[in-house]
């Protein structure tokens, strides 16, 4: 409880840098650190094994993003994200404020107490499960993740000259 | 104070802070930042629910976010080479400048 309720606010402050900030970079520094704080959180919360995936896969992705931000946006990119802010700031949070309230009243209402007790995640479980349980899932994401490659590297390629 | 609530309460707001983004953002790169940010927001409700609610012995919620992680990852990859496509177009990373079909 003590590690959610220090982390919390953390990743809150960091997701809001991460939407606030208009250079590309900072945002993708700020994006990795709410990935790797909810990850901490993962962590403290007995969910270690996909708290060390989150580290691994989603904060590698976002580095990605990050290497990206750095190739493909100019200067330019960002006086005129500030430029255009006054304008989209307002119908942004009219679309977002009512979304949250009805999320956050959702929450204080409807919550049953909390059982105690610990819940814990035996890797050899999880591999377990994944093998025999879930095993269409696993191999659909496979086909998905080698479907994802070839599309990626198909689309990513330099034009050719010839027509 | 019900840690569950806490967790819940977190995941919304990283959820409004998405969407937020992705409606007012017009940088692709900063969309696909709010795209990231929502998907997480949904992670951490599974692994919340998972944790404080009663206990499962086929781990449903653990197993979500492992299969969510994973889509997530395809997602980061189709959605940067769609970018770099249409940034490779129209020399600019701007949405209001992607407006139009025409190859």
């Amino acid at each position: 409880m003590t590690a959610l309720l220090i982390l919390s606010p953390l990743i809150m402050l960091a997701a809001l840098g991460a939407v606030w900030k208009a250079r590309p970079v900072h945002a993708g520094l700020l994006l990795a650190l709410t990935l790797s704080l909810a990850g901490m959180l993962y962590i403290a919360l007995g969910a270690e094994f996909l708290g060390l995936v989150q580290f691994m896969v989603y904060v590698g992705a976002v580095a990605v993003l990050i290497v990206f931000a750095l190739l493909i946006t100019r200067p330019r990119d960002e006086i005129e994200e500030i430029a255009r802010r006054p304008k989209s700031v307002g119908p942004g949070l009219l679309c977002t404020l009512p979304l949250l309230a009805t999320l956050l009243y959702t929450v204080d209402r409807t919550l049953p107490e909390a059982p105690p007790g610990t819940a814990d995640l035996p890797v050899r479980r999880i591999g377990e499960l994944l093998f025999t349980t879930h095993a269409p899932a696993v191999l659909a994401v496979a086909i998905l993740l080698t479907a994802v490659m070839l599309g990626a590297a198909l689309f990513a390629r330099e034009p050719s000259k010839k027509p | 104070m019900n840690p569950l609530a806490v967790l819940l309460t977190l995941s919304s707001v990283l959820f409004a802070l998405g969407l937020f983004a992705v409606l007012t953002r017009r940088n692709t790169i900063l969309v696909l930042v709010g795209i990231e940010l929502m998907l997480n927001a949904a992670n951490l409700n599974f692994i919340g629910f998972w944790r404080y609610g009663p206990p499962d012995p086929q781990l449903t919620g653990p197993m979500f976010v492992l299969f969510g992680i994973a889509i997530a990852a395809a997602e980061a990859a189709v959605g940067l080479a769609i970018i770099l496509m249409v940034f490779r177009h129209t020399r600019s990373t701007d949405l209001n400048a992607s407006n139009s079909l025409h190859g």
